[in-house]
């Protein structure tokens, strides 16, 4: 590739972060038990990699603007990093258009965290050790979003993994948070599996000529059908454990467990869209193989209905999110399932705003009402948090499809596009989902913010929080109305820039144009809005008490028993199995073969002791009848 | 004395160990001695190390006649193959000698033995040489585990000793048997190991000769079912010792497949890896899925480590250059990781009295650095990409793949299987509320801190930046997979070409 231009700074980005993650934890770790260092240490150390980072990240995205449309990349090589045979393997680095979308709004956003978390952990005894995670965190996200093939790819995706259940897991002295982790950690486990294994297939089918994306992609022509069928849907089941959708979703809604900075950071804004990026990242791939994109949509789209379900019976506000964003990352798998690429990915931005927006307001609710969870027992809010107030609407509204805001935009396209592309069923559902989500977000909203005080005592204890994080909610709101804009489509007299700038990474073909249809989808969408969000508010809008869960409310709220299936079904036959191996098989059964020849040799013991008579008359008989035995072999021999 | 470094390396601790016994030094004078030796072996690994060019032949190499009429001699040498075994060996043991207090000197001197054997194993080029050495390094196990190990002690040595004499004999049948053929077919005799490849063994009693060395290293190693005698011998021996036995004993095992089994037999193994290959990955899953009902955690840890070494075989039996690689780096990574968990625990049970895990719970809060090196050494044993774990575990996959999608989706469960028990350990150890065992665990001093650093920093590195240690052993995978590709094996010569070897049969 002669057109290829190297940058040194690119590894930089990754690097920074990391090297704060090196640094905190250190000093944690060696100080924490003797002399503790000052949270302002810790502050200031945890913000300057993501702070830097950013600014490497603005830098990249104006170098790529400045390139011409064809061949808009550059990347850096830092090392071999393994070369066995023909698969070579570099520690690589790519800064494409799709890569550096994610770059800017990964390092934005979790800057903006990292000092929202300043607040938020003031006080915590392992403060030091949050930001040496958040930090390691970031770093393994940004390694995932900048790699320049699947093999670093992999790296970041088990890295920001690790970070994810550490994270969960963080209040560690409370047994139900580490389960909680565990979880995380082990079905994404399972979902790397399909990983590992749909990478190797890839390697072995194309990988020869280069493991990197700019290679695998000038191959891909290569790829037989069946194979490539193979390798995507493999790919997809590592998505579908990193993106918590059917049937790996169980785990984020556990997740809720970490500090909700966490939560916003990793399990709503950036690692859980990591599997839309890696389905976007192979688009190349997907293109050729249109069954195992029609069953990324499906699977998409069924877990979006299935969480909306869930998110609608939900008490504690944390869960109402994270079946919403569960829902979300649905949505965004239906848009790359039915090879609109950029309309995913556009949901994927819009997404991070308004998400972390909510979560970040939803810690701003939860602070103040110390550490109080069940919307059931908050209300009215209103008066005395005014800046969470608003900004929260902003998010609510955005993340309900309103029109105008970013949301809406973003979902219009993705549902739009179903249409466009032969898939009614999945935009049918879309639709159906899109007025559940306005249902489920005014319901918590109303609960929250309206009616009166359900818990006087909290209610007059409550105050808004401190600056430092309500300014990132301000940022975010300012992001969760005008992001959408970025990607104006031509019928609101937009050119789809985002569109337009990812078209270099990824291979999509857009239908033509119908303005019927485009119509018909923008009209469907503001309907399930004002639907959706007119029960909530004859439902919540003036205070409601909470109802008692009966029927399929009830069975709703438990989560139609899924986790309590797959216990029954999976974990305890496992668990069973080895305590039968430790009881029963390893005792009995595959010692079996050395108990048996212990045996034999006893039996065989006994046997002989027949010629053991004590006599030597009888041995000296035994002598002559083996020396003439002897003999005659000999002399046989001999001859 | 660089001339015969080797044989410093394998007749120094021999020598020192025996003279020991005999000798009326101290305990702790025996063990500063050991830890002198030990170190100069490691210095001497390191120098075998960096001198080594990895051309993919035999460096290093002493050769003195012995028994001329049979062809015997005292040879020996290092190659891309055996050099990540050695250095596992070399770099590892010095710090049996740093962490723990034995019960007397004889432990010491028995350790130093099973040293010098051990190199002398892995750096044999003469088949008798390699059995002479081999039966020395199973000798100071049984000592150690009948007169130092824990309760039901008895029970573990005789079951280890049925299993390893067993295996010793069928694995010296099949040696006689290999040079007999050699003598028939050559007409000369000859025990030089690199010889026996040329040689084409067939029929039944070929067969039974296979069967007889993989019995032996099957043991050692263990491949499933041949590993029931390892739970109670790795429970009930001394940690160091246990140590010793997952990180570097099981490795001679695998060593011995890939040295003697795979050129000598290249027709029964094609025909065979299949079924050693189910065995490999049959033996990752059920001990793996065993690991998890274990309330001990030395009993839960040595399952763990029979899990892992199933994966491990199963690279050599794949037969491409990525899955062979992966095995050797796996070697030296395993090593660091599972046989370092070994002392942690060694560490744990010292400081708790314990070895129950439901009686632990809050050790991170006491002990950060205890708590963050273990769980840098535990994330390697799972194979999380950074750590050297994933490196082996990566490409051994990735070559099942190429040999056989079940066997690469069995294999690929490991990385589930792993943390399943993995993460609950550390639950149960590290997270939760501390008690009354916990409440005043001590970290890390900083002696501990510095011994093990340097293996914490290997994790690291070897996960970061392998490419200078992969660059070692390739050229000898390569050279290794294609010897057998080349003789009489048009079906699997076949397979490799289209695998991994283009490159070098166009050099």
């Amino acid at each position: 590739m002669e057109m290829e231009q190297t940058v040194t700074y690119l590894v930089l980005i990754p690097l920074m972060p990391l090297v704060g993650a090196l640094v905190i934890g250190l000093l944690h770790m060696f100080t924490c038990t003797t002399r503790p260092l000052s949270e302002r240490l810790y502050g200031i150390l945890g913000v300057t990699g993501p702070v830097i980072a950013t600014i490497l990240a603005v830098k990249t995205f104006f170098e790529l603007k400045g390139m011409p449309e064809e061949g808009r990349y550059f990347s850096q090589k830092v090392f071999t990093w393994f070369n066995v045979g023909e698969l070579d393997v570099a520690m690589g680095f790519l800064a494409d258009p799709l890569s550096v979308l994610m770059l800017l709004f990964v390092t934005f956003i979790g800057t903006l965290i990292h000092f929202y978390s300043i607040g938020y952990m003031a006080g915590d005894e392992n403060f030091g050790k949050f930001f040496a995670y958040l930090n390691l965190f970031l770093g393994s996200m940004l390694i995932l979003v900048l790699a320049d093939g699947p093999v670093v790819m992999f790296v970041g995706w088990e890295g920001v993994g690790l970070c994810s259940y550490l994270l969960i897991s963080f209040y560690s002295k409370e047994r139900d948070n580490v389960l909680a982790g565990n979880k995380a950690f082990i079905v994404n486990r399972i979902g790397d599996l399909g990983f590992i294994l749909g990478m190797s297939l890839l390697f072995w089918a194309i990988g020869s000529g280069g493991f990197d994306y700019l290679s695998l992609r000038e191959n891909a022509s290569a790829l037989a059908p069946g194979m490539g069928l193979a390798i995507c849907l493999l790919l997809f089941v590592g998505a579908t454990g990193k993106s918590a959708q059917i049937p790996l979703y169980v785990w984020l809604p556990d997740a809720m467990a970490g500090p909700t900075p966490v939560s916003a950071l990793i399990h709503a804004a950036t690692m859980v869209t990591a599997g839309v990026y890696m389905v976007a990242r192979f688009s190349f791939l997907y293109v050729q193989a249109p069954l195992a994109g029609a069953v990324v949509a499906w699977v998409g789209i069924l877990t979006a209905l299935l969480a909306a379900i869930f998110g609608m019976f939900q008490k504690d506000i944390k869960k109402v999110l994270a079946y919403s964003t569960v829902s979300q990352l649905g949505y965004m798998f239906a848009g790359v399932g039915v090879a609109a690429y950029s309309a995913g990915i556009f949901h994927v931005f819009t997404h991070a705003f308004f998400k972390a927006l909510l979560f970040l307001g939803a810690g701003s609710v939860i602070c103040a009402l110390h550490h109080q969870q069940d919307i059931w027992k908050m209300g009215g809010l209103k008066a005395k948090m005014p800046t969470t107030y608003w900004t929260m609407l902003i998010g609510c509204l955005a993340l309900a499809g309103c029109p105008l805001l970013s949301g809406f935009f973003s979902k219009d396209e993705i549902l739009y596009m179903a249409l466009a592309n032969g898939y009614p069923g999945v935009w049918l559902v879309g639709v159906l989902v899109a007025a559940m989500t306005a249902y489920y977000t005014f319901r918590m909203f109303f609960l929250v913010f309206h009616g009166s005080a359900r818990d006087e005592e909290a209610y007059a204890h409550a105050k808004e929080s401190p600056k430092v994080m309500t300014v990132p909610l301000v940022i975010l709101a300012i992001g969760a109305v005008f992001a959408g804009y970025l990607n104006l489509p031509a019928i609101f007299g937009g050119h789809q820039q985002v569109t337009h700038w990812l078209a270099g990474s990824l291979v999509e073909h857009h239908p033509h144009a119908s303005l019927g249809l485009e119509l018909l989808a923008i009209a469907a969408s503001i309907a399930a809005f004002a639907i959706g969000a007119f029960i909530a508010y004859r439902k919540f809008g003036q205070g409601a008490e909470e109802p008692e869960f009966q029927g399929f409310a009830k069975f709703a709220y438990n989560l139609f028993y899924v986790d309590q299936f797959y216990h029954a079904v999976i974990v305890r036959p496992y668990k069973a199995f080895g305590a039968a191996i430790q009881r029963t098989l390893e005792p009995y059964v595959t010692d079996g073969h050395v108990k048996l020849s212990s045996l034999l040799y006893q039996l065989i013991g006994q046997a002989f002791k027949v010629f053991q008579v004590g006599y030597v008359r009888i041995y000296a008989i035994y002598m002559v009848i083996g020396l003439s035995l002897m003999s005659l072999f000999l002399s046989q021999t001999l001859n | 004395m660089f001339e015969h470094i080797l044989s410093v390396m394998i007749f120094l601790p021999l020598l020192v160990g025996v003279a020991l016994l005999i000798l009326p030094v101290s305990k702790n004078g025996v063990r500063i001695l050991g830890l002198a030796v030990a170190v100069v072996v490691l210095v001497c690994g390191l120098k075998v190390y960096a001198d080594y060019s990895g051309g993919g032949g035999l460096e290093f190499v002493e050769k003195l006649n012995w028994i001329e009429g049979l062809g015997i001699s005292y040879h020996v040498g290092v190659d891309g193959i055996s050099l990540f075994v050695l250095m596992a060996a070399a770099v590892l043991f010095p710090m049996v000698f740093m962490l723990f207090t034995a019960k007397s000197k004889a432990y010491y001197c028995n350790l130093l033995i099973a040293l010098g054997a051990m190199v002398g194993a892995i750096a044999a080029a003469d088949l008798v040489v390699f059995y002479i050495f081999w039966e020395i390094m199973l000798l100071p196990i049984f000592f150690i585990i009948g007169l130092y190990g824990g309760e039901n002690r008895i029970a573990a040595t005789i079951k280890i000793t049925i299993y390893t004499i067993a295996g010793s004999l069928c694995m010296l049948a099949a040696l006689v048997y290999v040079a007999v053929a050699h003598h028939t077919q050559t007409g000369v005799w000859s025990f030089e190991i690199a010889r026996m490849a040329s040689l084409e063994l067939q029929g039944g009693f070929a067969v039974a000769a296979f069967v007889g060395m993989m019995l032996a290293f099957g043991i050692k190693i263990p491949l499933f079912p041949l590993h029931t005698w390892l739970p109670e011998a790795y429970t009930e021996a001394p940690y160091s010792t246990t140590f010793i036995l997952s990180a570097i004993m099981a490795k001679i095992g695998v060593y011995g497949v890939i040295r003697l089994v795979v050129p000598v037999f290249e027709v029964e193994m094609a025909r065979y890896a299949i079924i050693l290959a189910y065995c490999g990955v049959i033996g990752l899953m059920y001990c793996g899925i065993a690991a998890i009902a274990q309330k001990d955690f030395k009993r839960m840890l040595a399952f763990s480590s029979a899990s892992h070494m199933g994966i491990i075989a199963l690279g050599i039996f794949c037969m491409n250059v990525q899955a062979l690689t992966g095995t050797l780096f796996q070697i030296v990574a395993h090593a660091t990781s599972t046989g370092i968990l070994f002392l942690f625990l060694g560490i744990l049970e010292e400081r708790t009295e314990t070895r129950h895990i439901d009686d632990l719970g809050g050790v991170a809060y006491k002990a950060p650095v205890f708590a963050t090196f273990f769980a840098i050494a535990m994330l390697a044993s799972c194979g999380l990409p950074g750590t050297s774990g994933f490196i082996g575990e990566f490409l051994i996959i990735l070559g099942a793949v190429k040999f056989n999608m079940v066997i690469a989706v069995l294999a690929g469960t490991s990385v589930v299987i792993g943390v399943c028990y993995m993460l609950w350990l550390f639950q149960r150890v590290f997270f939760e509320e501390a008690n009354s065992k916990t409440a005043n665990f001590k970290d890390l001093s900083a002696y501990e801190t510095l011994v093990f650093l340097p293996v914490i920093i290997l994790i690291l590195v070897m996960g970061i930046y392998p490419q200078p240690f992969i660059a070692k052993i390739e050229p000898a995978a390569q050279k290794h997979i294609l010897q057998m590709a080349t003789q009489d094996n048009p079906q699997l010569a076949e397979r490799l070409d289209e695998s991994g070897l283009l490159k070098l049969t166009n050099d």
